[in-house]
């Protein structure tokens, strides 16, 4: 089928009317540019996303708390809901069950000093589970345990940047610090993406409360759901909602004083967004290369037309219908192919000069991946066959004298 | 070798049919060299494409080489014409992006001949024709006489045991008409029947036998000079 003879006719084919062919090829090629830059965009907010979500397990509910904003059982707006060590006790052994659970009393600000180096980072105080639901990736040492918080320890885990900046690539573990004038031991280090994560200073959250907040409080809360399904997460949640805004007297339309976020819940509705942001794309692209498509099986109408004496001639010398039908839809194949793979390629090269410019906090690595570009090439190819068929029949169907009498 | 029998054929037309061939009865044996004359629409070229199996009929039958060809496929069409026939336009019809010797090779191409037979077979026939050192020309580089050439070296390119010649002068001055005759005379001499349509009596007086056609039926059919200029109405007289 690939023969010398077949690469003549294309050759022939593609040079004979060269702006003719441009322009389709174009048509053609322009239609996969904008498919594969669309699907790589796509990409970029989806890993945005994913990597948001990625710094932080999905099995999770993140309990908030705020100011109420509507008066509920003769108490008024504008009050602070706090959120206690016994609320978190009260969550975990009286209203759901879960296999991990701390809270995260932060303060951002808060002055270190290493030596004589010094610099502010966000001072958190957590429980030993916190690594498991943050997600934390240890690079050194160790993780808060739970003596650490039984005995109000003051020991720390720092992230890289703190390490970057006051141990000048050193090793931090045994080494003495001083948070907010108080010196803590580090006893582990980590390295996490996001904004805040590599700068992050971890102590133990009774230490925290002790040392720093002056109470029980412990900021907001996040729990693990285990291996429930969506269904029952959002069970969980209700359950945590109803016994807040109960305990704490909030309005059951108060969206500030209480909020409940269900991770796995988020990241489901995310995914049937960037499901329905795929299939937009896809719709559009295929509607793109179907122009393209039309283009090329425009191209082969009129090729078929001024080839039909020259169809007629190879007829009477022996050529069978299923031999023209080939040459023109492998002509229209070829087309097709090498103008949407030139598109291709500059789609991607588009997307991997434009991805270093393109980084934020929702948008990242606008990459293409093997998949789509796999099945780009699959579409390109139906396309051309499809493009090219309808003429080939047509040619195929011309009977040697009709054809050899056409002028 | 080619049997016609009771062939009949007319064209569709607005409003009915236009009878081209009326009952034509004809044995063309293998080695002829026969000359079809006629005015034009008297059915020559439709004659010439039915037996070349380029075009099909309405009644009647056609045997080739003792095979009923009656009622063919497009596909075994193409096998018996790429087999038995070869073919010779009047306007060459020598396809234009390829050079004389690809040309000359493509009908082996059809029959799957490797390519490198093709291409010693094709420069073996152009060397025969006197066109080896045309071969790598595009037929736009050739002289009609040379397009002509090639295009019979393409008719012959497959040993075809018959050769169709539509006009195969028609585009040619007299001095080339008479070499592109001369050279049809010399395939005829190895054993080739070749059936010629022509509308000139010099062409047709060089063939053995001549068929003169009138309003779809044959009026005349005998040696080439028993044959002879036709009248106004398209009927031969006899000197």
């Amino acid at each position: 089928m690939f023969n010398r003879e077949t690469w003549i006719e294309i050759a022939h084919t593609v040079t004979a009317n060269p702006l003719r062919t441009a322009l389709t090829g174009l048509s053609v090629g322009l239609g996969i540019f904008i498919l594969v830059v669309m699907q790589g965009l796509g990409f970029g907010l989806q890993n945005g996303v994913e990597q948001d979500f990625a710094d932080e397990a999905k099995n999770t509910i993140w309990v908030r708390t705020g100011t109420t904003t509507l008066a509920h059982r003769g108490r008024q707006p504008n009050r602070y809901i706090e959120l206690r060590d016994e609320d978190e006790e009260r969550v975990t052994e009286q209203v759901v069950e879960t296999p991990a659970v701390s809270g995260r009393l932060s303060m951002w600000g808060s002055t270190v000093q290493y030596k004589n180096e010094q610099g502010n980072y966000p001072l958190m105080g957590v429980e030993p589970d916190f690594a498991e639901l943050d997600l934390i990736p240890l690079e050194g040492g160790r993780w808060l345990h739970q003596d650490d918080v039984e005995k109000e320890s003051k020991v720390c885990v720092i992230g890289e940047n703190v390490i970057n900046e006051l141990f000048k690539q050193r090793s931090p573990i045994g080494e003495y610090i001083i948070l907010r004038g108080i010196t803590f031991r580090v006893v582990g280090h980590f390295a996490k993406n996001g904004r805040w994560g590599n700068s992050m200073v971890y102590i133990p959250m009774t230490t925290m409360q002790r040392l720093f907040q002056g109470n029980d409080a412990i900021g907001s809360m996040v729990l693990s759901t285990g291996d429930r399904d969506l269904e029952a997460s959002t069970a969980m949640v209700d359950a945590i909602d109803g016994d807040l805004r109960l305990r704490h007297a909030v309005h059951p339309e108060d969206q500030r004083a209480v909020r409940v976020r269900d991770n796995q819940e988020e990241y489901a509705m995310f995914d049937r967004i960037f499901k329905g942001i795929r299939l937009f794309i896809w719709v559009i692209g295929g509607f793109t290369l179907l122009a393209g498509a039309i283009g090329v099986a425009n191209i082969m109408a009129i090729v078929v037309k001024e080839r039909t004496v020259e169809i007629g001639v190879r007829k009477a010398l022996g050529a069978t219908s299923g031999s023209i039908l080939s040459l023109i839809v492998i002509e229209a194949v070829c087309l097709t192919l090498i103008s949407g793979a030139l598109g291709l390629i500059a789609g991607v090269a588009t997307l991997n000069y434009a991805a270093p410019y393109a980084q934020h906090d929702y948008f990242t690595d606008p990459e293409v991946n093997l998949r789509v570009t796999v099945t780009a090439l699959v579409v390109l190819v139906l396309a051309g066959a499809l493009s090219g068929l309808v003429p080939a029949l047509r040619a195929v169907r011309i009977r040697p004298i009709e054809a050899l009498r056409y002028e | 070798m080619l049997a016609l029998r009771g062939i009949e054929k007319a064209y569709p037309l607005a409003g009915g049919t236009l009878p081209v061939l009326k009952g034509i009865d004809l044995n063309i044996e293998q080695g002829e060299m026969v000359a079809i004359m006629g005015s034009s629409g008297s059915g020559k070229s439709t004659l010439l494409n039915v037996l070349g199996l380029l075009d099909g009929f309405d009644s009647g039958g056609y045997d080739l080489d003792g095979v009923d060809m009656s009622g063919l496929s497009e596909k075994q069409a193409a096998r018996y014409r790429s087999l038995f026939l070869g073919f010779v336009f009047q306007s060459f019809n020598l396809i234009s992006f390829k050079t004389a010797v690809e040309n000359v090779a493509l009908p082996l191409f059809y029959q799957k001949v490797p390519r490198r037979e093709r291409q010693k077979r094709a420069m073996e026939m152009l060397g025969k024709m006197g066109m080896d050192d045309r071969a790598d020309h595009l037929p736009s580089e050739l002289s009609g006489g040379q397009k002509q050439r090639v295009a019979i070296a393409r008719a012959l390119i497959t040993e075809p045991r018959v050769i169709l010649a539509d006009e195969p002068t028609g585009a040619l001055d007299s001095s080339t008409s008479q070499d592109v005759v001369s050279v049809l005379r010399e395939v005829n001499g190895s054993g080739i029947t070749v059936i010629i349509v022509t509308h000139e009596a010099d062409i047709a007086a060089k063939c053995d036998r001549t068929i003169r056609l009138h309003d779809g039926v044959i009026i005349e059919d005998g040696r080439s000079g028993d044959v002879v200029e036709p009248t106004a109405n398209g009927a031969g007289s006899t000197d």
